[in-house]
């Protein structure tokens, strides 16, 4: 589904163009792709648009939702009823999921918190606006930013402290795993343990103390702390699952491993990687796994001459589903390669043991044999179990049984100017739960992209148009992506809950950042202004409509 | 973000780029640093027939001590003024606010006659210019001419500049010791201005111009006029706003930026030393 272009002989290869969602899993008819040669790859043509103007004007957009919510609680905070009604901007024409987004959002508007009734309802509206489609998130950030947005306001009218409040609804552990209100079962959470850490990064009850010690002395920078505790459902998905999204195609994703008579490996993903470090991590998974080295582990993708079958990456799924399915093809490959050195041992195979490398003989560890000379005895074939196979090669195609679901809390301090309307984001803490995690390194890159994206959706980026439907934010000098000098620090530190739903227990990544953080922002800015009267503000919180928000308050 | 078809000279003195002025007539352009002129020809809000190189011409770039004030050569990089010593003595404003320019790599490439000569309204060096009394050296074919910079914009994107002239020096009245403070406003630190406010005192003097409040930089005379009367920052920070007609635009309304412009002074003066 990424943008394969004809490579050789009809295949079709896909560039490293960083990025899993938006235009990236659409084929737009756009008339310079028919132009592109078939017997060579020209990834430069790949961009067919001549400028990154014109693919911003001209692909697609994310978000674009009307959001009503209301919550229905009782005396003592908790939450027993919310009901959702939106309106979603479809733009001009339906790409790939434009109708999906709004959809897969629907099951998430009761967040973290153990809320037994839910009413959801949408309106889709066509608008003469560019196409919406999945941004990063897709339909979970816009369900995140409601419930988190209502839950501060809950509190501020009941007067509790957001974080009480938090803790007072969420789904406790024990009631995993735990069937939703929309009807989805959620495959495992911890919610707390994040939230205590988040504020203690945070140095959450020092940061009260400097709030209300600010309001007395009349300063006039104020200070704000928002919490965000998100979850989201991603690993998409089980493919009946994705039917009833009416997607129009599956959820499973395909793995070759293939050990060469040197030991050397490949491993061939349906999972096609643009930037997010699948080599890496696929090299790690099967290199523990065979007990190689992650050097001898060569990755092979993006060609459909040499990877066909896959569905590619996006929705926070690669690891949780391409992952898994390397996972259970090494498992295939060791069996067989186990089976063989049963042979060649004269051993029966409940007898042999697999470590680092070695199959040996239980008891007696000097009686064995390596998998190198297993892979090479699979190639020469001269010493097989009678009816086997030569070579040593096993593919798997994974079709999860459930989505994962991943947390967090995410806590945003920012000190707002009274007098000019300008948010300075003094602190961001990100504590995420991603299961097991396979790199951590990756894990954190995930969440500071990720985090970035929804800041700068909560405080910089909009498409605006004017009455006319011109697109007046039409390139990268209007529509204001941040640059790494408006971007704060970003703390980040996790939770491991594995997830059930796979053999290595994880979940992913790719999304939560932002999905988590718009939330954290406008709460935090809400916060700091909420003893002048500002109840809410639209994103993005520009410093106009921070002051405007401010004026009107006080008139 | 593809410029139209041009003509492209490269001259090695500032009497060739005005020769070339003369000859290619007003379609061509001089580029110097390019930093405000190559973005209107990607954008297409440009489009000369002729660009006159005159990045390597070498003697237009300097900062001399010119007695009772400091001559500056049009070619000088704002990194180059930013980093003065002499300046920071002698104009600390100035250097100030060539240190707020864009980001390093553009104060490495973009020059004060260039940023000047645009005559941009919501660049930050010709309110700089506006506030120190700098006067400017123009140069044509019929030879030198001097014009102060209260006189030098006279709307968007126009200037005093002649289509045959040429920006050679720019010259800044010492005030030794003065505080100095400029406020840039902006949502991303690499933007311009949304609203600027450029301010220097030494002794009993002050000057104050505002970046985006109009369509050209804007003397605060208003505010001058209050503190020359004895008015606090606070109190003559109020003028700031008087007769201005600054834009809307998506980052800021009429109001909003009338608003910050009294907020920005206030502070700017503040920091100035003003009390």
């Amino acid at each position: 589904m990424s943008n394969r272009l004809p490579c050789q002989n009809g295949s079709r290869c896909a560039a490293e163009g960083g990025g899993g969602e938006n235009d990236r899993v659409e084929i737009l008819e756009i008339p310079q792709l028919g132009e592109v040669k078939a017997d060579r790859c020209r990834l430069g043509e790949g961009a067919v648009l001549d400028s990154a103007d014109e693919v911003f004007q001209a692909t697609v957009h994310g978000r674009g939702q009307l959001q009503q919510i209301e919550l229905a609680a009782d005396a003592t905070g908790k939450v027993t009823a919310v009901r959702v009604r939106l309106i979603a901007d479809m733009g001009a024409y339906l790409q790939l999921v434009t109708p999906g987004v709004p959809l897969l959002g629907s099951f998430l508007y009761t967040g973290v918190y153990d809320i037994q009734a839910f009413s959801f309802s949408c309106h889709a509206v066509f608008t003469n606006k560019t196409p919406t489609d999945a941004y990063r998130g897709a339909g979970r950030p816009e369900a995140t930013y409601a419930i988190e947005r209502a839950m501060d306001t809950l509190a501020y009218q009941m007067k509790m402290d957001p974080a009480q409040l938090r803790r007072h609804n969420f789904i406790p552990k024990e009631a995993f795993p735990y069937t939703s209100a929309g009807t989805l079962v959620f495959d495992s959470g911890d919610y707390a343990p994040a939230l205590e850490k988040a504020l203690g990064h945070a140095g959450y009850t020092a940061l009260r103390a400097d709030q209300a010690a600010r309001r007395a002395s009349g300063s006039t920078k104020h200070l704000g702390i928002g919490i965000s505790s998100y979850f989201e459902m991603c690993g998409l998905a089980p493919s009946r699952a994705l039917a009833g999204l009416n997607y129009s195609a599956g959820g499973w994703e395909a793995a070759t491993i293939r050990v060469l008579p040197t030991c050397k490996v490949q491993v061939i993903t349906g999972s096609t990687p643009h930037g997010q470090g699948h080599e890496t991590s696929w090299s790690q998974i099967v290199a523990d796994k065979l007990g190689i080295s992650p050097d001898d582990i060569e990755v092979l993708h993006s060609d459909t001459a040499i990877s066909p079958l896959g569905m590619d990456t996006y929705g926070s799924r690669s690891l949780a589903v391409g992952g898994t399915a390397i996972w259970m093809a090494a498992d295939k490959v060791i069996a067989k390669a186990k089976a063989i050195a049963a042979h060649q041992l004269e051993a029966a195979e409940d007898d042999l043991e697999f470590a680092n490398g070695v199959f040996s003989v239980k008891g007696s560890p000097d009686h064995n044999l390596a998998l190198a000379a297993v892979a090479f005895g699979a190639f020469t074939a001269h010493n097989l179990p009678d009816g086997m196979e030569p070579n040593l090669e096993a593919h798997c195609t994974f079709d999860p049984p459930n989505f994962t679901f991943p947390f967090g809390t995410h806590v945003c301090v920012v000190e707002v100017d009274e007098e000019t309307g300008d948010v300075d984001v003094l602190r961001y803490v990100a504590v995420d739960d991603c299961g097991n995690q396979i790199n951590p390194l990756i894990v954190e890159g995930q969440v500071h992209g990720g985090v970035i994206q929804g800041l700068a959706q909560a405080l910089y980026e909009e498409a605006v148009y004017d009455d006319h439907g011109n697109l007046l934010t039409s390139t990268l000098a209007e529509y204001l992506v941040p640059a790494a000098s408006d971007v704060p620090p970003i703390f980040t530190d996790h939770t491991v809950t594995p997830s059930p739903t796979n053999p290595m227990g994880v979940k992913g990544v790719g999304e939560a950042g932002t999905i988590g953080a718009a939330a954290a922002v406008i709460n935090s800015i809400v916060d700091a202004l909420s003893h002048l009267g500002v109840r809410d503000i639209a994103m993005p919180a520009s410093p106009n409509r921070v002051w405007a928000a401010i004026q009107s308050a006080r008139a | 973000m593809i410029p139209a078809k041009f003509d492209y000279v490269r001259v090695d003195s500032a009497d060739a780029a005005v020769a070339a002025l003369v000859e290619h007539g007003e379609d061509a352009k001089i580029l110097a640093g390019g930093h405000s002129l190559v973005p209107l020809l990607k954008l297409r809000l440009a489009s000369p027939s002729v660009l006159i190189d005159v990045g390597r011409v070498k003697d237009l770039s300097y900062i001399r001590d010119a007695g009772d004030h400091i001559a500056v050569g049009a070619l000088t990089r704002h990194r180059e003024v930013e980093t003065s010593q002499m300046l920071a003595q002698h104009v600390p404003l100035l250097a100030l606010v060539a240190g707020e320019v864009g980001d390093n790599q553009v104060r490495h490439r973009g020059t004060i006659g260039g940023s000047i000569a645009h005559g941009d309204p919501a660049s930050d060096l010709p309110a700089a210019a506006l506030a120190l009394n700098a006067t400017l050296v123009l140069r044509g074919p019929k030879g030198e001419r001097t014009v102060a910079a209260s006189d030098f914009f006279h709307g968007f994107l126009t200037t005093s500049l002649e289509p045959d002239e040429l920006l050679t020096e720019i010259r800044v009245p010492k005030i030794t010791g003065a505080g100095a403070n400029y406020q840039k406003f902006n949502r991303r630190a690499q933007d311009w201005a949304i609203v600027g406010v450029a301010a220097w005192k030494q002794n009993g003097n002050h000057g104050v111009a505002l970046v985006n409040m109009g369509s050209t930089p804007v003397r605060a005379t208003a505010v001058e006029a209050a503190l020359a009367s004895g008015a606090t920052a606070a109190e003559a920070s109020m003028h700031a706003s008087d007769d201005t007609d600054p834009p809307a635009d998506l980052n800021a309304s009429v109001e909003f930026r009338q608003h910050l412009a009294r907020v920005l002074t206030r502070r700017a003066l503040e920091a100035a030393g003003v009390k």
